[in-house]
């Protein structure tokens, strides 16, 4: 048996954790399901729990203009299903939301849960890693921003410190004219992931502008390569099309998925550079 | 332990529990609302399906303190208001209940789904009721059970 | 569809269990009740050296074979009596049961499970057919691992062959399949009036009675079974609960207390029993017109470290060997094995789905290899009426399969698309011809069961029925009520039919085996007709029915030559596909299926049985993967072992084609089982032909399809 708090607002949340570095429990759906124990019995939680979900403070979805560049601002305590609908989500974003789970389970689970929990087969991650996310946390009497390959480390780890909490998540709006994201789960509906891609990217005067190409579930962590990205920027769409053996073959380093109970090594693989290929030539086909 | 208090069917109740217990324990240990089941205990079937403020979600997956102050509805608190009538008879009607243990779970859905949308197609039913798993009926009946209570109902939701 | 009793009604149990009413095992309260959970086994296969335990606090039990009272014995009486109530000295399978801990506190009962350390000294476990074969590690059963050996044979197979122009062979497999039935495993033993009580979400009320006597060695009588509202079962809750039910009296027995043992999800998907695994290898001949004249059959399933009723299991497999098909020389070997992989046991089908998917898809692969259409192919060969069948007997059955195929073809407009789509890269379209034999196999329903079911005239114009088979989704408290309705001119609503109490109600059997409906329903209109004859002697006037075997079928158990089932019925399955060559993921765009099932007692709950029995295929067929990693399952929550969502797939078209049989109520035939065996090679078929390469395995996974495009 934990103690479990449940702070009055944000102010006094950041505090709790500053004290007893709980654990913070949002809609639950990830912690419950790890820490489920017998049937009737408590979830076999490992450290104090803090209650963070009723605080309305961090629900919200907003647009903040800066310098010409709009950004979406998540708060915290945003459900799924308040960034699903959400007219200004990015549709890569809205469609790695909807493939998750069931809408129970989008009505309480949280954005920045789903972050937290830093899995390699988080979907909405695949999707956030080639948005560039950025992460905003808060402590008491200050804030950092981290984007979200550097905020996550490891399969479950990410380098939020134990005093500080994850407030929002700030998505640049970012023009990209052929956007795919595309999960491959272990049945049509309310799965989990065997792997999911998610392509951004955007010409100008014929050239690529910008290309973000995500990778989830074949690696420790979401697979993005922006050095690989590079290569691609300021192509047309005919040397992109001449290019594409030569950039799945570089992907194919990138991409050691393993084998487990939902698929196999070889399929990922496989599957994750088929995505790439389909996706590099529609994009060659846009310019 | 704590002594939480919560909205229940339209009642405040208050329960003395540790805030981590399960809301789906709470709700058919201390509360004794056995319409709600369990059938996975990790969010997966929806048998334990409840709305919280309106919404539909799986009390499997929500610890007691983070329902503390919410409005919590189970199929007894659905079951014999009018849209709850309309609904289980559409489902008598349709066939839609074989052993019935996904069905009080299958109703919150509908409820939940005809309060967005009264009019929903099959389409937009399927996607409502895909984290409701049933191993009986492989869905059909149901679907249509939710088709009937949509038209029946009209002016409930 | 003209049978007036098809018409449907309202089913008497919707209204309950859709509010949330109706009270399922866990939802009951027991004054004083204590909580089991069972210390299992962690290994395949090991002695046991030392099971080091904590002090039990006062109230706290551990419960092994050493409970057991000395009348008893450490024996489940199912079909066999080789699995044992707790483990002694040595375990045989990852689960098997130990000791019951049990108390009033559950996280109390945790701790302690979590406390006590089993020593073990492994031993080399066999897992695999070949494990089984080669008798690794040594024999798991017996001297070579086989639980039994069957050998059919019709006309002279070696002769047959020495004339074929062209053999084809294949090789068939199948995996487990887990029920998934949405209420979990659950029981409750309670000592009341000086004995034990079983209250059991079951489908054998009786079966349970009997084994836990064994166990205890006490009469029948003196145990209760109460059936609780069943919440899905499909088999699992044929014989498994009596895996719970035997080290769960002992408790009691000790105890004197009421004691639960309700599973939760990952324990009842990591520790019940699965559907067989199936190897199935067949090799046909045929003659220079492309008939086929030989037929060589070996079947092999895995029925796991006990035997249970994987006999039966073999034997249901080999009698639907041949499909619908009419074969003048066939052989079939069946061979069940033991390993160290949890007992397998009954599922829908009982054997029957692997036998069909094998010859099914086997057919289908002759036929390709002969350039010939599958559907054509098959239909030349069907059984008629009176045609031979692999037990030497003729087939008794009107077959209408003709009439089906002209019904289903017109319905999904399969013979159009399958030529349309021979050249389509991502489309494909499949067919699958099946016939489930109703009842017990053989005289079992005379030699085994001999049914009883009894009535009742009450107060109130109502009349008591009393039958020993249980709702389970499948609509029988409505169907049984239409059936004893009918016959008395009262209403459906005016028959009483509670869950059977052993104390109560005569044994009319199990619930299984397609034999509810068929078997006992003609029981309950038989009973009803003598009831009405009396009804006139006023209220508490009662009326019995003895099961009689029809005089005109013969059988003979230990060769099985004979008529090997009272009836079948009979079933076409068309399923259409679209695969993805991306991701290799398929998606089903139509799905249709024609029943023969004599005449549907209600034509809504039979359209739910249609659409319930092909979904649970469709699964079994394509997404329910369920895998052994050293014995283990790796899947053992519903997020790894997914069954279909309302998204999977689409809606079954549905038409069902009357042909009375006259030892059903008002004609109906057993159906329940029939509608789980055609999907799976329909959808196999169909995924084939969109991907242009055999399929010769379920469950056909992404990952499969793309090693076979490779």
């Amino acid at each position: 048996m934990v103690d479990s708090y449940r702070p009055k607002d944000l102010k006094d949340a950041l505090s709790i954790r500053a004290e007893y570095n709980p654990q913070p429990l949002a809609g639950g759906t990830d912690l419950m399901v790890r820490y489920q124990s017998w049937s009737g019995t408590l979830p076999l939680f490992t450290k104090s729990v803090m209650f963070v979900g009723h605080l309305k403070e961090m629900k919200y979805i907003k647009k903040e203009a800066k310098d010409k560049t709009v950004t979406l601002v998540i708060g915290g305590t945003a459900t799924l299903t308040d960034v699903a609908n959400n007219p200004d989500t990015p549709e890569v974003l809205k469609k790695a939301v909807l493939s998750i789970a069931a809408p129970a389970l989008r009505n309480n689970a949280t954005l920045t849960g789903n972050i937290c929990n830093a899995s390699p087969a988080g979907d909405s991650i695949c999707a956030l890693y080639a948005l560039d996310a950025v992460i905003v946390i808060e402590k008491n009497g200050g804030s950092r921003e981290v984007p979200i390959m550097e905020f996550i480390t490891g399969p479950g780890r990410t380098v939020l410190g134990s005093d500080e909490l994850v407030t929002a998540i700030k998505i640049p709006l970012k023009a990209s004219s052929v956007n795919d994201f595309t999960k491959v789960g272990t049945r049509r509906a309310n799965a989990l992931s065997k792997l999911s891609f998610t392509g951004v990217a955007d010409y100008k005067n014929g050239r690529i502008d910008s290309i973000a190409l995500t990778f989830g579930a074949v690696g420790p962590t979401v697979v993005r390569s922006v050095e690989l990205e590079k290569k691609l920027i300021g192509l047309s769409g005919s040397e992109l099309k001449a290019r594409i053996p030569k950039v799945i073959d570089d992907y194919s380093t990138v991409i050691v998925p393993i084998d487990d109970q939902r698929s196999t090594a070889v399929y990922r693989k496989k599957v994750a550079l088929n995505l790439l290929e389909k996706y590099l030539k529609e994009l060659s086909s846009h310019e | 332990m704590k002594e939480i208090k919560f909205i229940l069917n339209g009642k405040e109740v208050s329960v003395e529990a540790d805030p981590l217990k399960r809301l789906l324990d709470v709700l058919r240990e201390d509360e004794k609302m056995t319409g709600v089941k369990e059938g996975c205990g990790e969010g997966e079937c929806g048998a334990c399906a409840v709305l919280k403020d309106g919404v539909l979600v799986n009390s499997c997956m929500i610890p007691l303190g983070a329902a503390e102050g919410s409005e919590i509805v189970t199929p007894e608190g659905i079951r014999e208001t009018d849209k709850g009538k309309c609904i289980i008879d559409a489902f008598g009607d349709a066939g839609a209940v074989q052993c019935g243990f996904c069905t009080p779970g299958m109703m919150m859905a509908t409820e939940a789904l005809l309060t967005i949308n009264n009019k929903p197609n099959e389409s937009e039913i399927r996607e409502a009721l895909s984290g409701n798993l049933c191993r009986c009926t492989g869905y059909d009946l149901i679907v249509k059970g939710v088709q009937i209570a949509s038209e029946r109902g009209k002016d409930l939701w | 569809m003209g049978a007036k009793i098809s018409i449907p009604v309202r089913r008497i149990d919707a209204k309950e269990k859709a509010g949330g009413w109706t009270k399922y095992i866990g939802d009951y309260q027991f004054k004083n009740l204590q909580h089991g959970r069972f210390l299992r086994s962690e290994r395949a296969r090991a002695k046991i050296i030392e099971i080091k335990k904590p002090d039990f606090p006062e109230g706290y039990y551990y419960i092994d074979a050493s409970d057991i009272p000395s009348s008893g014995k450490n024996n489940i009486q199912m079909i066999k009596d080789d699995w044992r109530v707790f483990a002694v000295s040595d375990v045989k399978y990852i689960g098997e049961t130990i000791a019951v801990i049990l108390g009033p506190d559950k996280q109390k009962v945790l701790d302690l499970l979590n406390q006590i350390e089993v020593i073990y000294e492994d031993l080399v476990p066999a897992f695999t057919f070949d494990d089984a074969l080669s008798c690794k590690g040594g024999a798991v059963y017996g001297d070579n691992n086989i639980f039994s050996e069957y050998l059919l044979n019709v006309g002279n197979v070696d002769n047959a062959f020495k004339d074929a122009v062209k053999i084809v062979e294949g090789k068939y497999e199948t995996g487990f399949q887990e029920h998934l039935y949405m209420e979990t495993q659950g029981l409750v033993g309670a000592w009341e009036d000086e004995k034990i009580t079983i209250y059991a979400s079951s489908q054998c009320p009786f079966y349970i009675r009997k084994s836990v006597a064994v166990t205890l060695g006490v009469p029948v009588g003196d145990i209760r079974v109460r059936q609780t509202t069943t919440g899905g079962a499909f088999g699992g809750k044929e014989h498994f609960p009596d895996v719970i039910a035997t080290p769960l009296a002992v408790a009691v027995n000790k105890v004197k207390k009421p004691v639960a043992m309700i599973y939760d999800r990952i324990e009842d998907i990591s520790f019940t029993s699965k559907r067989h695994p199936s190897k199935i290898t067949i090799k046909t001949g045929l003659d220079k017109n492309n008939n086929i004249i030989a037929m060589d059959i070996d079947t092999l399933v895995n029925g796991g470290a006990y035997e249970s009723s994987t006999t039966i299991v073999l034997q249901r497999a080999i009698l639907h060997g041949i499909g619908v098909y009419n074969i003048p020389n066939a052989r079939i070997r069946g061979r069940a094995v033991a390993t160290n992989t949890f007992p397998s046991d009954a599922y829908r089908g009982f054997g029957a789905p692997q036998g069909l998917f094998a010859i099914e898809m086997h057919m289908s692969h002759v036929a390709d290899e002969l350039g010939l259409d599958s559907s054509d192919f098959r239909r030349k060969h069907f059984i008629k009426t009176n045609d031979i069948t692999i037990t030497n007997a003729k087939m008794h059955d009107e077959v209408k399969l003709p009439e089906m195929f002209a019904k289903i073809d017109e319905m999904s407009d399969y013979s159009s698309r399958v030529k349309k789509y021979t050249d389509d890269p991502v489309k494909g379209i499949g067919i699958a011809f099946v016939n489930h034999g109703g009842g017990f196999t053989g005289n079992g329903e005379q030699a085994i069961i001999k049914g009883v079911v009894k009535m009742k005239r009450l107060e109130g114009g109502k009349a008591g029925l009393y039958v020993s088979v249980v709702e389970m989704g499948q609509g029988l408290q409505t169907t049984m009520r239409k059936i004893a309705a009918k016959e008395l001119g009262l209403d459906y609503e005016d028959i009483v039919y509670d869950n059977p109490d052993t104390d109560i109600v005569p044994d009319s059997g199990p619930t299984c085996a397609s034999r509810s409906i068929m078997v006992v329903g003609f029981l309950v209109q038989e009973c009803a007709k003598k009831l009405k004859a009396k009804w006139n002697e006023g209220v508490g006037v009662e009326a019995e029915d003895v099961y009689k075997h029809p005089d005109e079928l013969i059988w003979e158990q230990e060769t099985l030559q004979g008529d090997a089932y009272p009836s079948y019925g009979w079933g076409i399955n068309v399923v259409e596909v679209e695969f993805d060559p991306v991701t290799y993921e398929v998606k089903t765009t139509g799905i249709w299926a024609v029943w023969d099932i004599g005449v549907a007692i209600d034509e809504i709950i039979m359209q739910g049985q249609s659409s319930g029995g092909v979904i649970q295929a469709l699964g079994y067929a394509s997404i329910e993967k369920c895998e052994l990693k050293n014995g283990a399952f790796m899947q053992h929550t519903m997020a790894d072992y997914t069954i279909p969502t309302s998204l999977d797939f689409p809606k079954v078209e549905t038409c069902f084609i009357d042909n009375p049989y006259k030892y059903g109520p008002s004609g109906a035939k057993g159906a329940g089982e029939l509608v789980f065996d055609a999907a799976p090679p329909a959808y196999a078929e169909a995924v084939q032909n969109a991907i242009g390469k055999r399929i010769y395995d379920i469950p056909v996974t992404p990952e499969m399809i793309m090693g076979a495009l490779k």
